[in-house]
């Protein structure tokens, strides 16, 4: 059991390396990463009707064993590191017009230089399995001190270290109101919601470092400043991307960069949307569920957002059902969905109502009749 | 030389300045999970850090925080000993003084 609860979360690491090695080989293999992105969806959409709970002994204690999780989460940050090192190396193969042959190594055969369509292939991959580092970023925010560091790491890999100080200090506090920029109000699309969430975000990071800085009579133009040091972080990605390539490398870097906080953010939307909270603490009625098995053991159960942000000291592992409202389906299926505005709007409609009517309070009902669906 | 390789106790014990109120927290734990665990009425929000309702102030003792408390608390709070209980990890027996009648609710 114990081998069974921990090992069904290494899928995102297993994949992810698949992907640098596609990327290494190179020609169609490039692709991989966006291969096993749809080949996901298609497991995802499968098996969305398989929930599971959480899994304990019987004197309730979890199976999951916290060094090996948290040693997996630590050493993704060298992974990601690694992704962007292979995609970094095909740049620089394409823009030194490399000669596109193949050639072996220890009795592998790989593709010595990229064409241009294949460079966009692990462009995208980077990008999309990048944007999948938000699960170990996220679960790192909270929990332990030497974690912190290692989520703006891995985050900042994607320009998005602001990231984990904004939900901590701001997404958890203030969820479901107006003031996070994580809660996309009925009527946004996930396109407008990314920018919109990302720049609020930042702009917060920024103004909290602001005012802990003025508490101590320090200007905000100060190394010490985290926003900026956050920002700092992702210098090596920009320095590597810019020798790699140039203008075609520092495409291919904002490209990165662009789907992954555009994943980012798509969790954000999904786990929130339309959900509206007017005083008082947050409940597990405040958060949509995700948590068909695929998604549950993909996402390291980042899906579970009820009982997340109730319990949001709890170890992903230990996270469980609490009947909070749930689409019903998992992340990549309601992915797909979203990125169809007319087509999301239709499917959450009937989610909304029956938000409004089971679990929506009396103050929370008359706000969200301001809203149109 | 010897007592750097002895192993710290499995437990703490937590006493509550000013009451008889005392429990124990399990080495690594939080003192605001093991407060609640031992059913003591700690005012809590958000559990992550960031709201500052738990705050109480360390009398005697050590603790190890896990996020940085200036976010949240004042300098001068921080200098009387104030910290965050979902935050603080207890590094020692610990005397504590916290508020437990502010456990309303209050805004966002």
């Amino acid at each position: 059991m114990k081998f069974y609860v921990n090992a069904r979360y290494l899928i995102v690491p297993f994949m992810s390396l698949i992907a640098i090695v596609g990327i290494l080989f190179g020609g169609s293999f490039a692709w991989v990463g966006v291969g096993l992105f749809a080949l996901n969806t298609l497991i995802d959409t499968l098996t969305k009707n398989i929930h599971l709970a959480a899994d304990f002994d019987d004197s309730g204690e979890s199976y999951g064993i916290k060094k090996l999780q948290y040693s997996v989460m630590f050493l993704m940050l060298p992974v990601f590191i690694a992704l962007q090192v292979v995609l970094a190396y095909r740049i620089f193969q394409y823009n030194a017009d490399a000669p596109i042959v193949i050639n072996s190594f220890l009795g592998l055969s790989y593709q010595a230089g990229i064409s241009g369509f294949n460079l966009i292939g692990a462009t995208v991959s980077s990008g999309l399995w990048a944007g999948l580092g938000i699960i170990y970023g996220h679960e790192l925010s909270h929990n332990k001190k030497e974690g912190f560091l290692v989520s703006r790491l891995i985050m900042a890999l994607s320009g998005a270290a602001h990231f984990t100080y904004a939900h901590v200090y701001n997404h958890h506090l203030d969820l479901g109101h107006e003031d996070d920029p994580a809660t996309a109000p009925r009527g946004r699309n996930i396109y407008t919601h990314a920018w919109l969430s990302h720049m609020g975000q930042s702009r917060f990071s920024y103004i909290l470092e602001q005012q802990r800085l003025r508490k101590r009579g320090s200007s905000a133009l100060n190394i010490d400043n985290r926003w900026i040091l956050g920002y700092l972080y992702s210098l090596p990605s920009i320095v590597l991307f810019v020798w790699a390539g140039g203008g075609v490398g520092v495409a291919a870097l904002f490209s990165v960069w662009v789907i992954a906080n555009f994943l980012l953010e798509a969790l954000n939307f999904m786990g929130h949307y339309g959900l509206i909270r007017k005083d008082g603490p947050v409940e597990h009625r405040h958060s949509w569920d995700n948590d068909s098995v695929f998604t549950s053991w993909f996402f390291i159960e980042i899906g579970r957002q009820c009982d997340h942000h109730v319990r949001g000291e709890t170890y992903f592992w230990e996270l469980d059902d609490v009947e909070g409202p749930n689409y019903g389906i998992g992340y990549f299926s309601l992915f797909v969905i979203t990125l169809i505005p007319p087509l999301f709007r239709v499917y959450v409609q009937k989610h909304l109502e029956n938000w409004d009517e089971k679990y929506a309070s009396a103050e929370e009902k008359l706000i969200a009749q301001k809203f149109a669906y | 030389m010897l007592n750097f390789f002895r192993r710290s106790p499995a437990n703490f014990a937590v006493n509550l300045a000013e009451s008889d109120i005392s429990f124990n927290v399990e080495r690594g734990d939080s003192l605001l999970s093991s407060a609640l665990g031992a059913g003591v009425p700690w005012p809590f929000k958000c559990k992550v850090g960031s709201c500052g309702k738990c705050k109480c102030r360390l009398v005697d003792g050590k603790i190890k925080p896990q996020l940085d408390f200036g976010y949240v608390l004042d300098i001068s709070e921080i200098k009387q000993g104030y910290i965050l209980a979902c935050q603080s990890v207890p590094k020692s027996d610990i005397t504590v003084s916290v508020n437990l009648n502010e456990n309303e609710m209050d805004g966002k």
